[in-house]
């Protein structure tokens, strides 16, 4: 995977150049949002399960996806749309960490449509449930943390629209 | 790689959220970082001189060494190679983590100075110079996050 530090050292590398300039910038820059990165990792992770409890609670319990017939029945789809969130969840906190979205693309993004596709998971329900984990996890971490997530879970979104 | 990078590889292995023991050090990083920014920017102004008064160190420790053969070419050559430690050294200060020395200084390394016919004790030598040289125009906290990869590479010689 890469992140921002490394983003900015393998070009730099490259050149046989130190890093000066607008890469130092962006890596200060980078540096300075940390103890905010960190903090809303720590919390994210600490409160995951009931992030995704709320989450579906917000866009996904009360339709029919949840009735017999729908894509969350029985249970063991409902498990399984819950681990699917959670990864979610973690990927884009990693994402956030790191400040860059290639482990997204990856770890999940990578072949997931296809997959979803070839499962019959319905991409509209999936996009919606992540749209209400964007304000459930804002509502948690605070507005700049959340709006440093929501980049990583809009990456999410492009990716399966 | 970064530190950042090598903790949430550790994690997505596990499966899991990052541990508070991988956050603290994450937070540790952070706020350690103005000072890694000065490091490397003293590095980095400061490379010529330190490998100047690295080799005059070297040299009146260890006459007998390419470096100091009369061939100009050669002593370019040695002290380029020198400068390029300083700058890894540099790199790792900045991501937290030795694996920028490692994949583009250290893996291989020793074949090449062999096959150059470099002696490795020599070269320990003059790192141990550059590094006492680094550290001199350093803080003390600066010179603390920039010395295990000097040591590392030391070691490696």
């Amino acid at each position: 995977m890469q992140d921002t530090i490394t983003a900015v050292i393998n070009p730099a590398d490259e050149q046989g150049s130190y890093l000066e300039g607008a890469e130092l910038e962006a890596l200060q820059k980078y540096f300075r949002t940390g103890e905010m990165r960190v903090k809303a990792a720590t919390q994210i992770g600490e409160s995951a399960s009931s992030i995704i409890s709320e989450t579906v609670a917000k866009s996904l319990l009360y339709g029919d996806i949840t009735l017999p017939g729908g894509n969350m029945y029985p249970t063991r789809r409902y498990a399984a749309c819950l681990r699917d969130l959670s990864y979610f969840l973690r990927y884009a906190t990693y994402a956030m960490l790191a400040a860059d979205a290639s482990i997204l693309d990856e770890r999940v993004l990578n072949g997931l449509k296809e997959t979803y596709s070839s499962l019959g998971v319905p991409i509209e329900p999936t996009i919606q449930a992540v749209q209400a984990m964007k304000e459930v996890v804002t509502s948690r971490v605070g507005a700049d943390a959340g709006q440093e997530m929501d980049v990583y879970f809009d990456h999410l979104i492009a990716g399966l629209s | 790689m970064s530190i950042v990078a090598k903790v949430i590889a550790q994690s997505d292995e596990a499966n899991r959220f990052l541990s508070s023991a991988e956050l603290a050090k994450l937070q540790e990083f952070f706020s350690s970082s103005t000072a890694r920014v000065s490091a490397a920017q003293k590095l980095a102004a400061n490379q010529q001189k330190i490998v100047d008064e690295g080799s005059k160190r070297f040299w009146s420790q260890c006459p007998n060494t390419p470096s100091n053969s009369g061939n100009p070419q050669k002593t370019a050559l040695c002290q380029r190679d020198q400068g390029w430690y300083i700058r890894l050294v540099s790199y790792c200060v900045l991501a937290g983590n030795s694996k920028p020395l490692e994949d583009i200084g250290l893996d291989g390394m020793r074949d090449m100075y062999v096959s150059l016919g470099v002696p490795l004790a020599n070269l320990k030598l003059a790192m141990k110079c550059i590094k006492e040289v680094a550290l001199g125009g350093l803080t003390a906290e600066e010179g603390a996050l920039a010395a295990p990869y000097f040591d590392q590479l030391i070691r490696a010689f």
